[in-house]
């Protein structure tokens, strides 16, 4: 069920050759015959052009997660969770949350009631899941740093991860609470610190104890979007970072 | 009273404290996790505050998150609801200790209660029938051997802690029972965190028959009737309903009558409510007490008019129950049917998807608590609970009538419910005759029945 309506969606967590196999298993979904060749060939063409590109592009940068669409495919490599960058915390695994009530607001109590607007609107729309949203035959990628966004619970619905990324402005990042508490950020916090990807920024303060908050990517420190002694909820955005490594480009040949 | 309370569950549940709250004058922060950021208690609520991610460990089940969400939202108490940390007692001790009230019974009652070994034990001392069972936690094989020699076979062997029915297996042989024991152990093992297990006579026909109470601090209760809660799958309830059918009005009164005297003698507080299996001859034995609201209280509060949740949480703050039995009269007849996203023609197995398309009945006697709405989606994380629908009739026959009629209206599309079991379980002869025990659906299996209805 969790695949329900993703049918032409192959998953490609395993090796290329898995790819191929989904392509076998395909035929009893009862396509015509003429459609499963077109199938095999579309899928023999992406693993051998796009496939290899993707797991470089992976491998090379702080990226959990890679989607590319082409036509009416779509290919998603993901790291296994626990594994790479900035596991265990969800970074960007909240697009849903970039709304404009989040930004700027320096107080813990307004912050939770911004929610509340932007939430309304979100329930239908926001539960399509990752994949929805594609538009037509256009290619688009969606990245997220976060390794254990959507795998760790492995239904493959994408839960919340998909939308995009808060208007996929690539050269930004943003550290994100890790618990609900009050926020108290450290020294290397102050705009215009070098971090890199795991550096503590600060922390957020759970019944006297300190929860790191970490960076999700290299980067520069940019502006704190919460006053420092404010309450904080979990995944709420905290402090910009503007980032260093690139991370910007898309896998070369995707077309 | 409280001045604002936070609301530590989700689904049905979170609402339903939600109407509470209102209903008080009480406001109501709701913690919710990250797969639940567009349930409908999170968007009702006067404040809603992210916990966590889906994982319920590090949101609903995390005593910190709770807590700090509680603190910084500036609520003065928590309502843990059902199931997640509603009966932890240390998670009731902490919430004291950051000067925050638990709604339930204060963390030494809950310690006093939370063994339903030592539970039997107590209770019993107060005049409550036990089934005959181990005397103790089973030491090792050995113990276990001989003490189901003394009982008698069939016996369950049951697991101190927990619930619904994990870490529990019925055993007709000695031969059976090591690797049974080894099971149960690693199952209550993995549910609980604790592998203590003990023994109990089983009782091959029986009813699930509980009685709610209400006492509050100063040692004032009362009861408020039964609840036959026989129809279940997995030992799971699906469909409860009050009066109970099976017994007479004088048996009845009898059950509530001993249960509130034990638990007020044994110093219990707030609602609560003590569930007995009644075997085929009539003797009820008690099994254990559950330090919560029920998910199927909605029953006892359709027969009494009284708000169990506006009353758990008035005792909690202190006020006392100004109710006397004399006060409590029970009318008419009332079932229960939980909605679940779960597979009936598919061992009950549990469903999550995207409602499509949601219609909640209406009419005389008709009651919907639900979270769901067109778009919402179920998560896969926790239970496949979507809501319950309560019926009210001046007599069982209304009621039943009534609740083909409104199971007939309800449409849940989109993601694979229970209602097909709830239409067929009002096509059965048991049933309609109040007959049912708590095999009724297990000794055939869901599928079965199923087949079994639509072939009438």
């Amino acid at each position: 069920m969790p695949d329900a309506g993703r049918q032409r969606e192959r998953p490609t967590d395993a090796a290329p050759s898995r790819a191929s196999d989904g392509a076998s298993d395909g035929a009893s979904d009862g396509a015509s015959d003429a459609s499963r060749l077109a199938d095999h060939s579309a899928i023999a063409r992406l693993t051998e052009d796009l496939l290899p590109a993707l797991i470089a592009k992976l491998s090379t940068t702080q990226l959990g997660e890679l989607e590319v669409r082409e036509g009416e495919w779509h290919i998603r490599l993901r790291r296994p969770y626990g594994v790479g960058p900035g596991e265990g915390r969800r970074a960007t695994d909240k697009p849903s949350r970039s709304q404009p009530g989040h930004e700027g607001h320096g107080h813990g109590r307004a912050a939770v009631e911004g929610h509340r607007g932007s939430r309304s609107s979100g329930g239908a729309s926001g539960s399509a899941g990752a994949t929805s949203g594609g538009s037509g035959g256009a290619t688009g990628i969606t990245a997220g740093s976060g390794a254990a966004s959507a795998s760790s619970n492995g239904t493959g619905s994408g839960g919340r991860s998909g939308g995009g990324d808060g208007g996929s402005d690539r050269s930004r990042s943003i550290a994100t609470s890790p618990a609900v508490g009050i926020f108290q950020p450290g020294p290397r916090a102050a705009s215009g610190t070098r971090v890199r990807a795991g550096d503590s920024l600060g922390a957020v303060d759970v019944l006297g104890v300190p929860q790191e908050i970490e960076a999700p990517a290299d980067g520069i420190v940019g502006s704190t979007l919460v006053e420092a002694g404010m309450a904080v909820e979990y995944g709420q955005e905290l402090i910009r970072l503007e980032l260093t490594a690139p991370t910007n480009a898309g896998p070369a040949g995707v077309r | 009273m409280f001045r604002r309370i936070l609301i530590a569950n989700r689904g049905e549940i979170a609402l339903r404290i939600l109407r509470a709250c209102r209903t008080l004058g009480v406001e109501a922060v709701v913690a919710y996790s990250e797969a639940d950021r567009d349930s409908l208690p999170a968007q009702l609520a006067d404040e809603a505050i992210c916990i966590g991610p889906a994982d319920a460990r590090r949101s609903y089940l995390s005593a910190p998150a709770v807590i700090s969400a509680a603190l910084v939202t500036g609520c003065d108490a928590i309502h843990p609801g059902y199931g997640f940390l509603s009966e932890d007692e240390t998670f009731a001790e902490v919430v004291r200790a950051h000067d925050l009230t638990f709604i339930g019974p204060p963390p030494d009652v809950l310690d006093r209660f939370a063994s339903k070994e030592g539970t039997r034990r107590l209770l019993g001392g107060f005049g409550l029938p036990t089934i005959p069972g181990s005397d103790t936690m089973l030491r090792d094989d050995q113990h276990a051997l001989s003490e189901a020699d003394r009982i008698g076979y069939p016996v369950l062997i049951k697991p101190s802690a927990g619930g619904g029915g994990k870490g529990m297996r019925m055993v007709r042989t000695s031969r059976e029972l090591e690797s049974a024991i080894k099971i149960c152990r690693s199952e209550a093992k993995s549910a609980f965190g604790d592998d203590s297990l003990y023994l109990e006579k089983w009782l091959d026909d029986n009813r699930h028959v509980e009685v709610q109470v209400a006492v509050d601090r100063y040692g004032a209760g009362v009861h408020l009737g039964e609840r036959d809660c026989s129809v279940q799958r997995r030992h799971q309830k699906i469909l409860e309903e009050a009066p109970t059918p099976s017994m007479s009005a004088e048996a009845r009164a009898n059950l509530a009558d001993i249960a509130i005297r034990a638990v007020v003698a044994a110093g219990y507080e707030n609602v609560g409510t003590l569930e007995f299996l009644v075997d085929g001859a009539g003797n009820a034995y008690f099994i254990e007490i559950n330090c919560r609201i029920q998910v199927e209280h909605p029953v006892t509060e359709v027969l009494t008019g009284i708000d169990l949740v506006a009353l758990q949480i008035r005792i909690a703050a202190g006020e006392p129950l100004g109710l006397r039995q004399s006060d409590i009269t029970t009318r008419g007849h009332a079932i229960e049917f939980r909605i679940n996203a779960e597979d009936p023609a598919h061992d009950f197995r549990p469903g999550a998807g995207v409602i499509e398309r949601y219609h909640a009945p209406g009419g005389p006697g008709v009651r919907m608590d639900s979270h769901i709405y067109p778009g919402y989606e179920v998560p896969p994380y926790y239970d496949s609970l979507l809501g319950k629908l309560i019926v009210w009739g001046p007599d069982r026959a209304t009621a039943i009538a009534r609740s083909r009629a409104a199971l007939e209206e309800l449409l849940v599309d989109g993601v694979t419910t229970n209602i097909e079991i709830h239409r067929a379980l009002l096509d059965n002869e048991t049933f309609l005759e109040g007959r049912m025990t708590t095999n009724l659906l297990d000794r055939v299996g869901g599928a079965a029945f199923l087949a079994a209805a639509a072939a009438r």
